[in-house]
């Protein structure tokens, strides 16, 4: 009876019932978008990483050794400058053999490595510059009494630098890198660099075979495959080593673009003074200068040595995100101390890429509980009003001897009738239209961050062309505190190319629409409780006396 | 035994002033009873004592010698008692059969063709095919109060109760309807308790009953 009274009542009450109908609908179809939108963000978040392989790198992590770390000696405790040096000449990045040792952890896919060494140019051969050739001369010759790293420094680098380590090579007028597989050739795998002509060197021999930049080989009168470069070591000009170039190789990731920044500091940080050749040949030179180079011990009692010195950086692959948070639980165990971290270009992109996603989910988030809030106090207020239209009916049916409980569960149930079709429709419209909101709403977020970004790049002063930017030799005397936030300055770098998370697959999936039926029902008991309220008090005698 | 009975009952509505007072009256089974007299009186205000839609301050009502407080008020009014209200009271979203059939399944009474019934009800009332299926807004004051009647008797109560229901009739109308309470009573043996002014109905009736009002 209830239900039929019901059904009876919807269809004769057509007015009202649309109106409930609209209003839930609306609310339905906000609320189904906004939980598409936070459904389809979660699922990126979580399965964005887990088709992809992930690499990672062991790091010093300056800033924990920075926490942990008293400068007061212990005895006497007083602040002790030598405890930071100290500090900084324990705690270096992890040789080839820790990297190695790590590597042949089970969840470890693969492991391959660079080493780098800084070398200048000797007699046949100039670094590249992007300033006239005169001026890159002078450069040069600056470099070499004026460059504030090769002198006066330390070799642990400074406190505080982020890429203390790293410094040491940005003397140089060039920049050896030595691979010991092709797979650690990122550059050449994803396809930004590629051989122009001659072949790759061997990467297992130790033949002083290389590589070199095609803007490297026009800066130098054409060099080609066949012809042979001099490079000195820094620190000892008269220490020199001879390459033999086996192929020329060019760089389409444009060099005058966002690292514009970096190869001002030294031209050996400009990619086209980068020069490929074995793991092997590289640990023959540095063994070669290891032997004929000479130690010297400084005021603070530390040894430098004028040998050359290569940085290695190991890379893991890991076949998906687990293996490469256990990788990380997993390092502790093995006995890395904990001033090493395990980081990863790939996930802290991911990450960087999600932002505008994820702004776009908490705004969802916002919207979500702004919709069902106003709508339930919409639902409410209509529904008060309707109850007191509905007065004269409650007293009838009341007075026929209809209990107040069936005639609350019948206006209850109108009320579920009509939310839930308004909610199923809702559903399916927003199921037409999800997509395509989300895409929009997204592409904003996407635009209002990239203008972000803009706008601190400008603020950098990295907006403008290369061209404009000051000359390198003058800056980097004032270069010291700029050169320890370095490493900010390229994660915000990398972040502006930040590939954003650009389509959000927000469907409508079963689940959803039974939060939305879901909602549906608790907003229409809640603004039902105002109607049983009502009825529960109504007397059907004053009613109808009322009438009369 | 009386089919119901009023016992030294009193009712106010505003807890000061009594609108009845000390009324002792007992109907019975297969009779017309007209209430009568002046308007104010108190005749609205018995018959909703009657119908057990309020309960007398003062004093009690049997009904079949139990007191109307011991039945379930909302039963009491859905089967035993038919209320033909002074303002019709029919719902105006549902059409006349509809009203009927309602009042019918709220009773509880099992009716295996209730649309049927309802409609043999209507017709018995003067009320044909067509005036059935009209929406209640769309009747005439003596339609809607002839299907008021029908929907007060669709589930054979025992006590049919009129609120001045021949108000808005003509004569000849009135004789009809009359009639069909006459019946109601002297066939069917209910209890039919009609308030009224008009004198040709209280003299149609085997009873009057004259309300006095209170100074
Ligand atoms: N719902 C009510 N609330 C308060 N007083 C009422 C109410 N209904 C009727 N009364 C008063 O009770 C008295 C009797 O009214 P009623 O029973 O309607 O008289 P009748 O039907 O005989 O004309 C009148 O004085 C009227 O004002
Ligand atoms: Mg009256």
């Amino acid at each position: 009876m209830i239900i039929q009274n019901a059904l009876k009542s919807i269809t004769r009450c057509t007015g009202r019932n649309i109106l409930i109908g609209i209003i839930v609908l609306v609310i339905s179809v906000a609320s189904c978008v906004a939980l598409n939108i936070k459904n389809a963000a979660a699922q990126a978040e979580t399965e964005g990483l887990s088709n992809i392989k992930i690499t990672g790198q062991i790091s010093l992590d300056r800033q924990k050794m920075m926490e942990s770390f008293n400068p007061e000696d212990a005895a006497s405790g007083e602040r002790n400058p030598e405890n930071f040096r100290d500090m900084f000449a324990e705690n270096t990045e992890l040789s080839l053999d820790q990297l190695q040792t790590y590597a042949s952890s089970g969840n470890v896919e693969d492991f391959y490595y660079i080493s780098t060494a800084a070398l200048n140019a000797a007699d046949d051969i100039e670094p590249f510059s992007e300033s006239s050739s005169e001026e890159a001369s002078e450069d040069t010759a600056e470099a070499e009494t004026n460059n504030p790293f090769a002198e006066g420094m330390p070799n642990g680098g400074m406190p505080g630098g982020q890429n203390g380590g790293m410094m040491q090579m940005n003397q140089g007028d060039f920049t050896l890198t030595a691979v010991a597989s092709e797979s650690a050739l990122t550059d050449f795998i994803n396809g930004t660099s590629k051989i122009s002509s001659g072949t790759i060197f061997d990467v297992s021999t130790a033949d002083n075979n290389c590589i070199i930049s095609s803007e490297l080989a026009a800066f130098n009168g054409d060099l080609a495959a066949g012809d042979t470069i001099t490079l000195a070591n820094p620190s000892d000009e008269t220490e020199t080593y001879t390459l033999n170039i086996v192929g020329i190789y060019t760089n389409t990731s444009s060099t005058s673009d966002s690292n514009g920044m970096g190869m001002r500091f030294s031209t050996a940080l400009d990619p086209a003074n980068n020069i490929y050749l074995s793991a092997s040949s590289l640990t023959a030179i540095a063994a070669n200068s290891e032997s004929v180079g000479t130690t010297s011990t400084d005021d603070y009692g530390r040894t430098t040595s004028t040998a050359i010195t290569t940085q290695t950086q190991g890379t893991y692959v890991f076949a998906d995100v687990d293996s490469y948070n256990a990788f990380g639980t997993e390092l502790t165990s093995l006995g890395l101390d904990e001033n090493y971290t395990l980081t990863s270009n790939d996930i802290s992109s991911y990450e960087a890429s999600l932002v505008p996603l994820q702004n776009l989910s908490s705004f969802a988030t916002t919207m979500l509980l702004i919709v069902l809030a106003v709508g339930a106090v919409i639902l409410i207020v209509i529904n008060i009003f309707s109850i007191q239209q509905r007065k004269y009916e409650v007293g009838v049916l009341t007075a026929i001897g209809i209990k107040k409980w069936k005639v609350a569960a019948q206006f209850v149930t109108e009320l579920l009738c009509v939310t839930l079709v308004a909610v199923i429709v809702g559903a399916a419209i927003s199921a037409a239209v999800s997509v395509p909101v989300a895409n929009t709403l997204l592409a904003n977020q996407i635009s209002s961050q990239q203008t972000q970004q803009q706008s601190v790049n400008d603020n950098f002063g990295r907006g403008q062309a290369p061209a404009g930017m000051p000359n390198a030799a003058p800056n980097n005397g004032g270069g010291n505190p700029m050169m320890g936030g370095r490493g900010d300055m390229f994660n915000v770098l990398q972040n502006a190319d930040a590939n954003f998370v650009d389509k959000i697959n927000a469907v409508t999936d079963f689940y959803t629409v039974l939060q939305i039926i879901l909602i549906g029902v608790v907003l229409t008991i809640i603004s039902s409780i105002v109607a049983i309220i009502f009825i529960a008090r109504y007397e059907p005698l004053k009613i109808l006396a009322n009438r009369t | 035994m009386s089919l119901l009975e009023l016992n030294n009952i009193s009712y106010n509505y505003d807890g000061k002033k009594n609108v009845i007072k000390n009324v002792n009256y007992s109907f019975d089974k297969g009779k017309v009873y007209a209430i009568t007299g002046r308007s104010g009186a108190g005749k609205t205000t018995l018959l909703s004592l009657l119908s057990g839609l309020t309960a007398p301050t003062q004093g009690e009502i049997l009904f079949n010698n139990v007191n109307i407080k011991k039945i379930n008020k909302y039963d009491f009014r859905s089967r035993y008692v038919g209320v033909i209200f002074q303002s019709f009271n029919l719902l105006p979203h549902l059409n006349s059969v509809e009203n009927v059939e309602l009042s019918m399944r709220a009773s509880g009474k099992k009716t295996p063709n209730r649309r049927q019934n309802a409609e043999e009800i209507l017709k018995k009332v003067c009320l044909d095919d067509s005036l059935a299926k009209r929406r209640i807004l769309k009747l005439s004051g003596g339609e809607q109060q002839r299907v008021a009647i029908a929907r007060a008797i669709s589930y054979e109560p025992e006590i049919i109760l009129a609120d001045e229901p021949t108000g808005n009739l003509d004569s000849a109308t009135q004789d009809e309807i009359v009639s069909i309470f006459k019946s109601l009573a002297h066939n069917d043996g209910k209890c039919v308790i009609i308030v009224t002014h008009s004198p040709v109905v209280a003299k149609a009736a085997d009873e009057i009953f004259e309300l006095a009002p209170l100074k």
